[in-house]
């Protein structure tokens, strides 16, 4: 008897170690959750609402992804979403037909959101800079980036939202079929950039241990430098898909997604100690976090209940997430 | 991989089970014995909006209709997916207080689309292809009633005042109305009023006490100040108790202040003797006209595009007898 409880203790325990080992921990997590609620919750479970779910999942994405290259490299990019609030109101500055630069050109769609990916990219070099030239501590560079690209584009727009923007703009936000090849495919670049390029290696020498990178040859610098480019682009690209889904260059646009963005980047498991992390990661905790925000809201649970329950969820798995690396330690 | 394959394999097929139940449901079901109703706030940050969404689920109880609630917490982009749910979750009507006039045209667009009836509470869209019906209350005349009642009471001073207004989140159609409504009465009574300082405020408290506060430090003589929402008293108060001109209206040096909405704060303002006037935005009404309008819409009835809510202007005079109209009065009692 002794040993028949010894043997099924053991496989209990080698079972729930390959659970936790698995890097497919989130996505199950996502299964479980989607199985429970599906059948209490109108909606859940329709064609709709999957379309519903993708929608809202790929620009969010877009932008954790940035996050976590970030995250990878052992900083933290906290103006991502002040980016998409300037990114979206200069955007909307050159396309609009009301008196944008270039309304009523052919071109206007295109260099709008050349421009966009450019600023993006440009914020991204600042805060790469101040990190790395004047050694700065990456939570003070981006806060204070926050701050003042969240005040210039209110001073840019005297906080008027800017409308009528081109139907050929709009159209990648209101179209499921244009939107998803873009995140994809910034994603899937993003994903062979990490796991296939020596950039990504770098990457996670640098976020691992800086100085055994140095030492080693490593260019930190221009690593840590490429990381928030790529963060300030990643962004910008999700301002284009969140911009053309509202139809409209807002000022504030994105200003309550910050802990999204970081919450679903450390669910999916990238490290907030740098060099650790994947895109499929990202993705899982992008879609574990969304498909919760939409579940409640289908379930009519009220606002503070909900705001309860998505905080309790998140502490959870970062709990659990700890619970997986003390247990896979010992 | 393998493990990755099967996952997903599984839940596809858990998915694909579940999802066909439900869409045959929907599609077999017939006309809904009780109307679900989505309300989606932009915030429920103030109590106007709480006041508001109250007033709402009170009269769809009333009418025996259930509301689903979804609340942006100031995020558009979240709203327009909130919006998506209740298109998903197929209500039969959406009630939707917009970030701005703007943001919401794609989230009326959805509602459109699906053929389900929406309606603006207390903020109307901007002119678009799209069909809504805004119920709002009527910002420009009702400011103007409140700014011209405050200027009566300016007159009797004898003398030719300083005057201070807080300005709203000029993206929000209704702060633009305010706006317009105070510049009306005040354009009338420049023997009366000289308006030497705007402060913007974007709704936001402490952005409207540091800029009071700067505007008491520039202009220490402002003796009149008309705020575009209640919400905003406790910032004037404050600043007004730091520069020493907190003062009731028997008092010397009282500061002639009115306001807009008719929350509580306001009310006990009043009844303390603080403050002059403020309009109040009728929250019963809006909310019970919000109600009506989807039944009316699901009817196929036409409606305006805009339903004016008259309001009322609340002054010390007055106050008793219209205190059972204002919704902070009530929430006072509360």
């Amino acid at each position: 008897m002794n040993r028949a409880t010894s043997l099924a203790s053991r496989s209990l325990h080698l079972w729930a170690t390959a659970v936790l080992r698995s890097e497919y921990l989130v996505l199950l997590l996502c299964g479980v959750l989607f199985t429970a609620l599906a059948p209490f919750t109108p909606g859940l479970a329709t064609a709709s609402n999957f379309t519903n779910l993708l929608g809202n999942l790929a620009p969010l994405l877009v932008v954790a992804t940035g996050q976590m290259l970030v995250l990878i490299a052992g900083g933290i990019d906290l103006s991502v979403t002040s980016t998409i609030a300037l990114v979206s109101v200069v955007g909307a500055f050159v396309m609009n037909g009301d008196d944008g630069w270039l309304k009523g050109s052919a071109a206007a769609a295109p260099a709008a959101v050349m421009v966009m990916l450019g600023l993006g990219a440009l914020v991204g070099l600042g805060n790469g800079l101040a990190v790395t030239k004047l050694r700065m501590p990456p939570f003070i560079v981006t806060l204070t980036t926050m701050m003042f690209l969240s005040g210039l584009a209110v001073w840019l727009t005297k906080s008027q939202p800017i409308y009528h923007l081109p139907a050929g703009f709009t159209a990648l936000g209101s179209r499921l079929w244009l939107a998803l090849p873009i995140a994809a495919g910034l994603t899937g670049f993003a994903h062979v950039l990490l796991a296939r390029s020596l950039f990504g290696q770098w990457l996670r020498a640098v976020g691992f241990n800086a100085r055994t990178a140095r030492v080693s040859g490593v260019p930190e610098g221009a690593v840590v430098i490429g990381a928030y480019i790529a963060s300030g682009l990643l962004a910008a690209a999700a301002s284009v898909l969140y911009t053309a889904r509202l139809e409209t260059g807002s000022p504030v646009l994105g200003q309550r997604i910050l802990l999204d963005v970081i919450g679903a980047t450390v669910i999916g498991g990238t490290s907030l100690f740098g060099g650790k992390g994947k895109v499929l990661w990202t993705f899982f905790g992008v879609l574990f976090l969304t498909l919760l925000d939409n579940a409640l809201n289908l379930l009519g649970l009220s606002h503070f209940t909900i705001m309860m329950v998505k905080g309790g969820v998140i502490v959870l798995a970062a709990l659990m997430d700890t619970a997986r690396n003390r247990w896979l330690a010992t | 991989m393998k493990t990755l394959i099967r996952l997903i394999l599984t839940l596809s097929v858990v998915a694909s089970s579940v999802g066909c139940n439900k869409d045959d449901k929907a599609s077999t079901s017939t006309a809904p014995a009780s109307l679900t109703i989505g309300v989606a706030f932009e915030t429920l940050q103030t109590e106007y909006w709480v006041a508001g969404y109250e007033a709402i689920k009170a009269e769809a109880a009333k009418r025996g209709y259930k509301v689903v609630e979804a609340v942006a917490d100031g995020d558009a982009n979240r709203q327009f997916e909130q919006v998506r749910n209740f298109v998903t979750r197929k209500v039969d009507g959406i009630i939707l207080v917009p970030k701005d006039a703007k943001t919401c045209i794609p989230m009326i667009r959805a509602a459109n689309v699906a053929n389900i009836p929406i309606v603006l509470f207390n903020r109307p869209a901007d002119k678009s292809d799209t069909k809504s019906v805004a119920v709002v209350a009527d910002n420009f005349a009702l400011t103007r009633a409140t700014v011209d009642y405050m200027i009566s009471e300016a007159k009797k001073t004898g003398k030719r005042l300083k005057a201070m207004i807080l300005v709203g989140d000029l993206g929000d159609i209704n702060a633009v109305g305010r706006r317009d409504g105070f510049d009306a009465a005040v354009k009338e009574a420049g023997d009366t009023l000289e308006v030497v300082a705007r402060v913007p405020t974007e709704w936001n408290q402490e952005k409207a006490q540091a800029g009071v506060v700067n505007a008491l430090q520039a202009n220490t003589d402002i003796s009149f100040i008309f705020t575009s929402s209640d919400f905003l008293f406790p910032s004037i108060v404050s600043a007004l108790k730091g520069a020493g001109k907190y003062h009731k209206a028997d008092e010397p040096g009282h500061v002639i202040l009115g306001g807009f909405d008719g929350d509580a704060t306001a009310w006990q303002m009043l009844s303390d003797g603080y403050l002059d006037a403020t309009g109040v935005q009728d929250v019963y009404f809006e909310a019970q006209q919000s109600v009506q309008a989807i039944v009316d819409l699901r009817a196929g009835k036409q409606l305006p595009e805009v339903i004016r809510d008259a309001g009322f202007v609340i002054h010390r005079s007055n106050a008793k007898e219209k205190a059972a109209q204002m919704w902070g009065a009530n929430v006072s009692r509360k």
